[in-house]
């Protein structure tokens, strides 16, 4: 421990300015502040500061994401041979999974470096965040190729060309993964895509319902053998980390728990997904559309609704930053979701869309919210 | 009571959850939730303590926000306690005085000749400049220009501020209402019933002189469990009680939730508590009272507990006796809102505590991974939260590096004011005056916003960023 401070202190000067690798500071400053917490003592009031920072904030969700990350490792290798046994399914999974998320951090950060050095700001711990979903949200026989393209896309346009981490408007590892979806239609959709066996085909259980014209798309589901119990723990065929509501739940509780993500956020999407369902079922014997007749709870279990609003939905940045504007953000993305998967069987999964959109008109929520409340504070002080 | 309430905008108050605050029906005490006391260690014992003679007295005029000085006499001058020192050039009349009789033994001036020290060296025995006395029973016959000339005069008149930007109050205007925060929730902040207790000769009296003076209603802010009979018996004033965490005591927040400030000449007169009794004798004995309580606390001093100090006296004379562990961090004034000082800087003009904290720039290996026993944090993150932060150090680090803003709502959760920091904070990186001023600059002060850098994952200096915004609104609004 005293030889890498040695060697780190050793090597700071160059990097400090006026130095040789000037342009690397960020660089050091990543290398330095991973291995140790910034040394700086506080230079005006308040002299004593809380132990919080951005890593310690980015680090909890990381944890948040290891139940999902685990099981999802276990799933691809389960839905791959299910008799295979337990370390079997390991193994498989983690074959596919592991290689996936090394080149979404190798990538992405490359990107991320270049970017810090370029434009001179610093290395947000944000992208461990970014780099660990994106592989998260990709069914588990993508290509690695289109891992680094979806990633660089992401990081780039997604994130950078606005400024950076904190300056984006769309979550990035959304705005990655919407890329792969449009760019490479035949890699992300159809059912052999969310099974590492090539001759097994799995449809996943939405796309089970929207598969019938006219059905019932709850009956449509059990058919195929898909419990709710199944879909709770995860064990359908999906996106790696995507499919188990259980450790999703896990995930929210440390997210929510430790405050990182606003729980209105997730109250709202949750009310609007029931509401927005609900209201589909109302309408669904006058029409032939068998998506309308697929229940709420089908909806949050089927799919990764529950995964999205959880873990990316509630990026601060991206999402609504007022408390009345994060509930209206909420409920909208989950409307829009249901709307989504009823309205085009073409995206039988709506979630990210859903939350895409929902990003765009975050900013505009928060506007309105911020009128009324000048509005409510000018309306205050007249009656003084 | 009554008209406590009934100057309370309907609307603005308790009926919102999203305020953050509510008042209870019966006893109609404001309740805050957002806040943090923090737990910090070495708190001061309720023993008070005379230090000796001080051998020299200062007066600072940093001290004073909006004041630019012009020297009255010259080093060498021999001054009794309560004759000119200086002037401020906006008003002739403004005068800073002497807290002691004296030689100046050095006028110390800083870049481009700002005036940042008047020291005297102090005499043997003390000699004043006598001003009208009045008894008890005449004060409340006083006029309003008798207080405002006597006050002038003995230089006394500073103790009063005004809002918004916290200057020294301007003699030639009228507040809208005058507020006197009987309540302290600041780390080691001295406790007003201790104080009262003590000696609470002129309380009454200040506050009669200050209704006087102002015209308007004098505003007494007192804690939801204070005990003295001075406070809950207190005349000429409307009294309200107020409880939470810090920042619940301090004056801006009192002002926002009783009588907010609705533009830059909206203005509201604010004054201590030591600084009423101040008053009070000034006008009872006709002589410049400098005496005040101060409380010495933290992990770094030896003994801890209440001084009584005069203004503008050394550090080192107040802590004479008292061990400081090296690697300290001396600072006058709290530390959320206090100045780092050495032993030879002087008690700041405003300051009732003086603390001295640990100062450390250790760096810790991996730390950011550790589970955080030993982490102070008011966010969920660290195991010590499930230890209530107990057996936690505080000290001077920073614990990372400066970041954009992530709006996690830490901020939020320790403001218990209804603005929106996140964006009030952009708008004045923006210097946007127009937004604000629509999001309430005015009603803000950095005191009121040391939690919140406190709390900053991103590490912003946001005290100083609310400065910043308010001498930018100032000078170009």
């Amino acid at each position: 421990m005293k030889g890498i401070r040695a060697f780190l202190d050793g090597i700071e000067p160059h990097f400090n300015s006026g130095g040789k690798w000037e342009r690397y500071a960020p660089l050091y400053e990543m290398v330095d502040t991973i291995f140790y917490v910034p040394g700086t003592a506080t230079a005006i009031a308040p002299h004593i500061r809380d132990a919080v920072d951005i890593k310690r904030s980015m680090f909890t969700v990381l944890i948040a994401l290891l139940p999902a990350l685990f099981f999802g490792i276990y799933n691809v290798g389960y839905q791959a041979d299910p008799e295979a046994g337990f370390l079997q399914h390991m193994l498989s999974g983690g074959r596919a999974v592991v290689p996936m998320i090394l080149v979404s951090y190798t990538v992405g950060g490359l990107w991320e470096v270049l970017f810090a050095v370029i434009r001179r700001h610093e290395i947000n711990e944000g992208f461990l965040v970014t780099g660990l979903l994106f592989p998260m949200i990709l069914p588990p026989d993508m290509p690695l190729w289109m891992v680094a393209a979806g990633i660089s896309f992401g990081i780039v346009i997604g994130k950078e060309v606005t400024g950076g981490t904190g300056f984006n408007i769309f979550n990035p590892a959304l705005v990655a993964r919407a890329f792969v979806f449009f760019a490479y239609p035949a890699e992300m959709t159809g059912d052999p895509v969310w099974s590492l066996a090539g001759e097994m085909t799995a449809a996943t259980p939405l796309a089970v319902a929207a598969s019938v014209q006219n059905g019932d798309a709850g009956l449509l589901v059990s058919q195929a053998g898909y419990s709710f119990g199944e879909m709770f723990l995860g064990l359908v065929p999906g996106s790696v980390g995507g499919t188990s509501k259980l450790a999703v739940i896990l995930g929210a509780v440390i997210l929510v728990g430790s405050r990182i993500a606003n729980w209105r956020i997730i109250a709202g999407g949750l009310i609007g997904l029931f509401g927005a369902a609900l209201l589909a079922n109302m309408l669904a014997p006058a029409s032939g559309n068998t998506m309308l007749s697929l229940s709420p709870l089908s909806h949050l279990l089927a799919g990764g609704f529950a995964f999205g609003l959880v873990f990316m939905a509630t990026d601060p940045v991206s999402a609504a930053q007022t408390d009345r504007g994060r509930w209206i953000y909420g409920v909208l993305i989950g409307v829009l979701c249901v709307m989504i998967r009823v309205l085009n069987q073409a995206f039988a999964e709506g979630i990210m869309l859903a939350i895409l959109l929902g990003n765009a008109f975050a900013p505009m929520i928060d506007y309105f919210v911020l009128r009324r409340h000048i509005a409510r504070r000018r309306m205050a002080y007249e009656k003084q | 009571m009554v008209e406590g309430a009934r100057l309370v905008p309907k609307g603005y108050l308790g009926k919102n959850r999203r305020f953050s605050a509510c008042r209870s029906s019966d006893m109609s005490v404001l309740r805050l939730k957002r806040g943090h006391d923090i737990t910090l260690e070495g708190c001061p014992e309720k023993k008070l303590v005379n230090p000796g003679r001080p051998f020299s007295l200062a007066v600072c005029p940093p001290d004073f926000r909006g004041i630019r000085p012009k020297m009255m006499a010259k080093e060498g001058d021999h001054v009794r306690r309560g004759q000119p020192l200086f002037y401020c050039k906006d008003h002739d009349g403004l005068v800073f005085t002497a807290p002691g009789s004296g030689t100046i033994s050095r006028i110390v001036y800083g870049e481009r000749r700002s005036l940042r020290k008047v020291i005297i060296d102090t005499d043997r025995i003390d000699s004043c400049e006598e001003f009208k006395a009045f008894k008890e029973d005449r004060i409340p016959e006083l006029k309003p220009e008798t207080v405002r000339s006597i006050l002038l005069q003995s230089g006394l008149w500073p103790v009063i501020r005004e809002r918004p930007f916290s200057s020294v109050a301007n003699p030639g205007r009228k507040p809208k209402a005058v507020f006197v925060p009987a309540m302290s929730t600041a780390p080691f902040a001295p406790d007003v019933d201790f104080i009262l207790e003590h000696d609470g000769r002129g309380f009454q009296a200040g506050l009669t002189v200050l209704r006087k003076l102002a015209g308007s209603p004098v505003h007494l802010v007192m804690g939801e469990h204070s005990t003295s009979p001075l406070l809950s018996g207190a005349q000429d004033v409307t009294i309200h009680r107020v409880s939470g965490p810090h920042p619940a005591g301090n004056v801006g927040i009192h002002i926002h939730h009783i009588l907010p400030i609705r533009h830059r000449d909206d203005i509201v007169w604010y004054v201590s508590l030591q600084d009423v009794l101040r008053i009070g004798r000034l006008f009872l004995d006709g002589r410049l009272p400098v005496e005040k309580i101060v409380t010495v606390g933290g992990l770094n001093v030896e003994k801890r507990g209440y001084v009584k100090v005069k203004q503008g006296m050394m550090l080192r004379d107040i802590l004479e006796g008292n061990a400081i562990k090296p690697e300290s961090r001396l600072i006058s004034g709290d530390v959320l809102t206090g100045f780092k000082s050495v032993p030879e800087d002087f008690l700041g003009f405003y300051h009732d505590t003086i603390s001295v904290i640990p100062e450390n720039n250790r760096r810790d290996f991996f730390g950011w991974l550790s589970p955080g026993r030993h982490s102070y944090s008011v966010t969920n993150l660290f195991v010590s939260k499930l230890f209530n932060n107990n057996n936690t150090a505080i000290d001077t680090r920073m614990h990372g590096s400066p970041r954009v803003i992530i709006p996690f709502g830490n901020i939020e959760s320790v403001l218990p004011m209804d603005l929106l920091p996140t964006f009030l904070i952009k708008m004045i990186l923006a210097r946007d005056i127009d937004e604000m001023e629509k999001l309430g600059i005015y009603e803000c002060d950095p005191e009121d916003f040391a939690l919140c850098s406190f709390v900053d994952a991103s590490k912003m200096e946001i005290s100083d960023i609310i400065r910043q915004g308010l001498e930018y609104v100032q000078k170009n609004g």
